[in-house]
């Protein structure tokens, strides 16, 4: 009888705790993107509620931006294409660094390792409006970043204000130019020679940021994967011989897969994003070098007053970031990282068991570790 | 327990009610403020506006408060997306267009008793289905500025102020040094067109678009030939935000800005400058003419009491006014002759007045020019052909589908 | 991590200590990219408009000049725009604390029918990327007049998907004994919840907070669209007008480094107080 009571009683409290998260959320994230469905379907001009004073016309929009060839569709490929190379040029850099970054904080011999975690990670917590106004100091044409390039006899460009690409740059080495083979073609309204365009310098200086903010947060990440990482498994390597590279490589890099692919498709979906410096360093300025679809889709809804196209950017946008997380869940539950990976872990500590054995028998196991007794 | 539930939600549910109630801005007071948002080009011109605005309230009893825009295309925008817009507003030339073609703007301008006082031009200029919508509210035409210190620097007289493209060429080169460049101008189209125009094209010709123009071609060209001299830097490859900026600041030794230069004396006060006519080029003289006018919502309730600011905000007298402290020239005929007269610094902007163009504005064509600008961005390889022949495909789409 | 020791004594060849300082040097670099900027900023505030533009590397100013910050607080309404930080990061960090732990208590503990439903569509709001989400929740706010008010900058995220998700795995991991022992002395489920069950979550509402705090306080994109008026600027948005808007003509950068410096404070200190939370407790907080 108690317990019905209480049975009861639950019932009621859990749609009670929940339904302010459900109001909430379902009324701001949720109708949100039926909303913006309807108006990329819709020829509304931003007076008035959209519900009242817009009628359907299909596809329009979609095509304006997808398919027909103007202005709408080359912006949109242009944002692509620049999202594209912020994607290429952020991920691996931001990877790698906050790899490396946190293997050589993660070193046992190493002292003032806080400090070290304090100084990457504190970039990670200001928010993007101060670190973008502080890169624009530092990137100006006579700012500091020029006068450090200047000690070493080179004229840096003027960062913020340069538009050429540095893919353009390359091809030129080859003799490929603005009129050459790839002129014609291409999709989106931009040619192949434009698609192969690369960063431009400033797009650049909007990677360098993204690096210096996030890799703080990703290598906590693998900090704390590292530190999962059975010591005896680290043992076992160095008893064997094998040099610091060789562990790194051959023994951690396969153990930090699962951490390692988080952090890639968080880094995917993260740069996909990018809107607030973008907004600051000039929207889109030098020459669109620097749009986005994310600020393509504000321009185009806030100052061309062409709401379905902006909506149907956005939807375009969600489309493609959704997809990756959903190619992130899956991955992931099927790997099931933590089992299989500890299976992994004892195959291999097995294995240099045994070959350590083996080694003690015939060879000095102690020279390959720079150890002299 | 369930007392303590309760009390929670009622304490939350008359949070969000009290927060639902402080709106941040133009709520719905009892007594009538109107709002005007302007966009500004310094202190001078926020002051000089609140001013007339205060002094027509002391006549009228009705408030005004006069907002500054930081962004002032977005916060439009915002505004008439949230069924709250100004009740008075800066419209810009660029803009009208869009904004008319919207179904956003009341027309008043017939209304208006001092509507005949207008220059034709800009009467026209914001007239839109046969109506003349918007009245505007001054003028500007675009003419060179010279830094007079560097000038006599130079060992340049009177006798050397450019009045064509070869003797432009000639004063930009003996002005560069390697402390300042001669030569500085926004990298745009609404101050290279200058150019364009004045080797005698045009972007719209009746109901055709003639963008892509050998006329236009051989602007561009020039403008290239002055850059690869060395002369030309745009603003921005100076550290400057603006051509005003690159003046002041001692980075350029002449700009092409308009009246609103005048603006520069807070931030430099100790630049000295003179403004002359722009020289003609190969197909005569040309310069751009920018006009604003006041907007006001359509179907704004305050139209009657905003109607009547605008007739005193664009009476002789209050633009005259406006005129002295900011530098725009008057819109209407009479009160431009009196400021011309009075004031030979800027004889050389009114001179433009009469052979000046607006640069190109229906309906769609802003976005189109942006792009143009973007193309222009990569200026040292920039293929103008091509960019031209691009220009005039877009406009085309654009002007097909504004009609 | 244990350091274990090595058997027998040994030292390391010079090949090995160079590597180790080699290791150390570069490191030393890295940090010093990393905290150069903020100290640029720092010395540029405090230069002159000219000693900022042609000094910009040095970290001492020729002459100490504290007129960026006595522009920043009489031409800009620096104040206007922290306290509008302030109230809305309160409102939002309380909101976030509450509601999400009110409803992770609920989904782990609590058997409600649609319990299932709503955790499934939890992860999947996950999914949505807040940046796509700019227009369509203008969109909404505009459809329920919340536009350009406090509330509509407020309420829309006083709660969110990530922090649900943080507390009701939080609150799996505390043993149930309690909670039956509770209930079973009769107390509701709301004074369970709030007296014995949140207290103990302290860590988790800790990190809960700090992310809130973080997040809000450091919100550019969503206040950019979801308020016009030039009295609701918080410090991001107002900030921004520096750069961007009419007050940004002209390169008065030592203006707008004192600003961005003045703005990250509050974070920084935040973090430094709770620095072993944020960086041990992060890892398990990026769920994606």
């Amino acid at each position: 009888m108690v317990r019905n009571n209480i049975r009861g009683g639950e019932a009621r409290a859990g749609w009670l705790f929940t339904a302010p998260a459900v109001i909430i959320i379902g009324v701001f994230l949720v109708l949100p993107i039926f909303l913006a469905v309807f108006v990329s379907f819709s020829d509304w001009n931003g007076r008035g509620s959209p519900l009242g004073n817009a009628e359907l016309i299909g596809t329009d929009n979609y095509a304006a931006v997808l398919t027909e060839e103007g202005l709408s569709q080359r912006d949109f490929g242009t944002a692509i294409r620049n999202n594209l190379y912020y994607v290429l040029g952020v991920v691996p850099l931001q990877t790698a660094l906050a790899l490396f970054l946190a293997v050589q904080v993660n070193r046992r011999i190493l002292k003032g390792r806080g400090f070290f975690r304090t100084a990457f990670y504190f970039p990670s917590v200001t928010s993007s409006i101060a670190i973008t106004t502080i890169f624009i100091f530092l990137f100006a044409g006579s700012g500091a970043v020029n006068g450090i390039i200047s000690w070493f006899g080179v004229d840096g460009p003027n960062w913020f204000a340069d538009p050429s690409g540095v893919g353009h740059k390359i091809l030129g080495v080859f003799g490929v130019g603005a009129a050459g083979p790839l002129a014609d073609g291409g999709m989106l309204g931009l040619s192949w020679y434009d698609w192969l365009s690369g960063p431009s310098v400033a797009m650049c200086v909007l990677i360098i940021l993204a690096v210096f903010t996030t890799s703080g947060t990703f290598m906590l990440l693998f900090l704390a994967a590292l530190q999962n990482v059975s010591q005896e498994v680290q043992e076992a390597a160095a008893i064997d011989g094998a040099g610091p590279f060789r562990t790194f490589f051959s023994v951690t890099l396969p153990l930090l897969k699962p951490t390692l692919f988080t952090v890639l498709t968080l880094g995917l979906i993260g740069t996909w994003q990018v809107f607030d410096q973008v907004y600051l360093a000039g929207g889109g300025d030098p020459g669109k070098t620097t749009l986005t679809p994310a600020y393509l889709a504000y321009q185009a809804s806030f100052e061309n007053l062409d709401w379905g196209e902006g909506t149907a950017i956005s939807f375009l946008l969600f489309l493609i970031i959704v997809t990756f997380t959903l190619i992130q869940r899956w991955v992931l539950r099927d790997r099931d990282a933590g089992r299989s990976g500890l299976r992994r872990e004892k195959r291999a500590v097995q294995r240099l068991r045994a070959d350590a054995e083996a080694a003690k028998l015939g060879g000095n196991a102690d020279a390959g570790r720079g150890i002299v007794r | 327990m369930r007392r303590k539930m309760l009390s929670v939600a009622a304490l939350a549910g008359g949070a969000a009610l009290v927060l639902a109630g402080c709106s941040g801005g133009g709520g719905g007071d009892s007594t009538e403020t109107l709002t005007v948002l302007i966009g500004t080009s310094g202190d001078a011109e926020t002051a000089a506006v609140t001013a007339a605005a205060d002094a027509w309230s002391a006549e009228s009893g009705v408030d005004v408060e006069v907002k500054v825009a930081a962004n002032l295309t977005e916060e439009l925008a915002t505004g008439f997306a949230g069924d709250d817009p100004p009740d008075l507003f800066y419209m810009s030339w660029d803009q009208f267009q869009t904004y008319a073609g919207n179904g956003y703007l009341e027309s008043y301008g017939d209304d208006l008793p001092n509507a005949g006082d207008f220059y034709p031009t800009f009467r026209d200029e914001y007239t839109f289905d046969g109506e003349f919508v918007c009245a505007p509210k001054d003028f500007s035409t675009l003419g060179l500025i010279i830094n007079t210190d560097m000038w006599a620097e130079a060992g340049l007289t009177d006798a050397d102020i450019p009045t064509d493209w070869e003797s432009l060429t000639a004063a930009a080169t003996a002005l560069t040094t390697p402390e300042h460049v001669g030569l500085s101008f926004g990298q745009e189209y609404a101050r290279i067109g200058v150019f364009m125009a004045q080797a005698g094209g045009s972007i719209v010709d009746g109901d055709e678009i003639v963008a892509d123009s050998p006329e236009n071609l051989e602007g561009l060209e020039y403008v290239k030939s002055l850059y690869d001299a060395g002369v030309l830097r745009f603003p921005a490859e100076i550290d400057a935000g603006w051509g005003g900026e690159a003046l002041g600041a001692g980075k350029a030794a002449m700009v092409i800005e308009g009246p609103w230069i005048k603006g520069i004396e807070g931030d430099f006060p100790d630049t000295n400058y003179a403004s002359y006519e722009l020289p003609a080029g190969p197909g005569g003289p040309a310069t751009f003419s920018f006009t604003n006018c006041w907007g006001i919502p359509e179907g704004s309730p305050t139209a009657e009491d905003t109607v009547s600011l605008v007739e005193f905000l664009t009476s002789d007298d209050q633009q005259v006014e406006f005129a002295n402290a900011y530098g725009v020239l008057p819109s209407s005929e009479a009160a431009a002759q009196t400021y011309a007269d009075s004031n030979a610094a800027i004889a050389g902007f009114v001179a433009g007045a009469d052979y000046a163009v607006t640069p190109v504005a229906f309906d769609g064509a802003a976005a189109v020019t942006s792009e143009f600008n973007a193309r222009l961005a990569d200026f040292a390889t920039a293929d103008f052909a091509s960019i031209l022949a691009d220009f005039q495909a877009q406009l085309e789409a654009a002007y097909a589908d504004a009609q | 991590m244990s350091v274990t020791q090595l058997p027998g004594r040994f030292r390391l060849t010079p090949r090995a200590m160079t590597g180790l300082l080699a290791g150390y040097l570069i490191l030393i670099l890295l940090a010093l990219i990393y905290i150069y900027p903020f100290l640029i900023a720092v010395a540029g505030s405090f230069k002159t408009d000219a000693d900022a533009s042609q000094n910009p590397l040095s970290l001492l100013p020729q002459t100490w000049s504290f007129a960026a910050y006595e522009r920043l607080f009489t031409d800009v309404p620096l104040l206007q725009w922290t306290g509008n930080s302030v109230l809305v990061t309160i409102c939002i960090t309380a909101g976030r604390v509450f509601f999400d732990s009110l409803a992770g208590y609920a989904l782990s503990r609590l058997r409600f029918p649609g319990r299932n439903v709503i955790f499934a569509s939890l992860i999947a709001i996950m999914a949505v990327p807040p940046v796509a989400l700019l227009i369509p929740r203008f969109l909404v706010l505009k459809q329920f007049e919340m536009f350009d008010t406090y509330a509509g900058m407020i309420i829309p995220i006083m709660i969110d998907a990530a922090g649900i998700f943080i507390m009701k795995q939080f609150f799996e991991s505390i043993p149930v004994s309690v909670e039956e022992a509770a209930r079973i002395d009769g107390a509701g489920v709301f004074r369970t919840f709030w007296s014995i069950v949140l207290p103990m979550a302290r860590p988790a509402l800790i990190t809960l907070f700090i992310l809130s705090f973080q997040g809000s306080w450091n919100e550019f994109s969503y206040f950019l669209i979801a308020r016009q008026d030039a009295d609701l600027h918080t410090l991001t948005t107002g900030v921004a007008t520096l750069t961007n808007g009419q007050l940004g003509q002209g390169n008065q950068f030592p203006l707008k480094l004192a600003a961005a410096v003045l703005m990250s404070i509050p974070v920084a200190v935040l973090f430094f107080i709770f620095q072993k939370r944020i960086m041990s407790t992060s890892e398990g907080a990026e769920k994606g």
